[in-house]
């Protein structure tokens, strides 16, 4: 049982496993976001409407990083839905983040339905001017 | 390396180009107010007995932007959507939430009351609650 887990995980059929998550979970949408970059880090903002603090899951794993949320909004008992746009209240995202991001240190703010993060760079990846001095 | 590369979720950045493609596409309004999905805030509409309930999907707005109004069974929601201070810096690698002002209508049904309209702004989420006139209300007959 252990070793057929372990066989699993190291499979590189990533596609695969995401296809079984999504089967499992159903469908997500892919929130929209905006990415900056300046000296100090990224900052990204994700719509997620709907979703509250509890219902939101920021986390890192292997080099990339995860964003899963899902929207739950108060309605009336025996609500008749007449159109939609937005069927599936679950979001989901990921990015990869390169080493030159310091992932203990990452920032998140939610706010009205937008999930700010600031992902940091390490200190010692932060552009600095070298002296050049004349010889 | 195979890893690496699929963990960016390949299938969703799929699926996104898929409905940017279908939007460009099959985007045909079936109503002369209807617009494309991918239009903002979307809108999700509902009704119960007493009530027809709209909600939408409108993260990061200030409520004080927003406007709602009733007109001759129109509802419309339109306001600002202003671009974040610190984004007019550095380098952008990604742009596509919704920036700038929008406006949509939503034709109401006959029996809704204008005069009674409730709406809340939580989590990014405008929740309408328009209430149904008296005289619309299902009922029972009693037969004598």
């Amino acid at each position: 049982m252990n070793t057929q887990t372990h066989l699993a995980e190291r499979n590189p059929g990533a596609v695969a496993r995401h296809g079984n998550a999504q089967a499992q979970k159903g469908p997500t949408i892919v929130p929209a976001v905006d990415i900056y970059e300046d000296a100090h880090g990224i900052t990204l903002w994700a719509d997620l409407p709907g979703v509250s603090r509890d219902r939101l899951n920021v986390h890192v794993q292997d080099g990339s990083l995860f964003i899963e949320g899902e929207a739950s909004i108060d309605t009336p008992d025996g609500l008749r839905l007449h159109h939609a746009e937005i069927r599936e209240p679950r979001f989901a995202r990921a990015f990869s983040l390169s080493a030159d991001f310091d992932t203990s240190k990452i920032d998140a703010n939610l706010n009205d339905g937008v999930l700010k993060l600031s992902i940091p760079r390490r200190e010692e990846a932060r552009p600095r001017r070298i002296e050049v001095s004349v010889g | 390396m195979s890893d690496l590369l699929f963990n960016t979720s390949l299938l969703d950045e799929v699926d996104r180009f898929q409905r940017q493609m279908s939007s460009l596409f099959t985007g045909l309004p079936s109503s002369i107010r209807a617009s494309r999905l991918s239009t903002f805030p979307q809108i999700n509409l509902g009704s119960t007995d007493d009530s027809v309930e709209i909600v939408a999907f409108a993260p990061g707005i200030d409520p004080a932007k927003l406007e709602l109004t009733v007109d001759k069974g129109l509802l419309t929601i339109s306001g600002e959507r202003a671009r974040v201070e610190s984004q007019s810096e550095g380098r952008c690698y990604a742009q596509e939430r919704f920036l700038g002002t929008f406006r949509r209508a939503i034709e109401l049904p006959r029996d809704a009351d204008p005069d009674n309209v409730k709406a809340r702004y939580v989590n990014g989420c405008l929740t309408i609650s328009i209430g149904k006139r008296e005289t619309s209300r299902p009922r029972t007959i009693a037969i004598q």
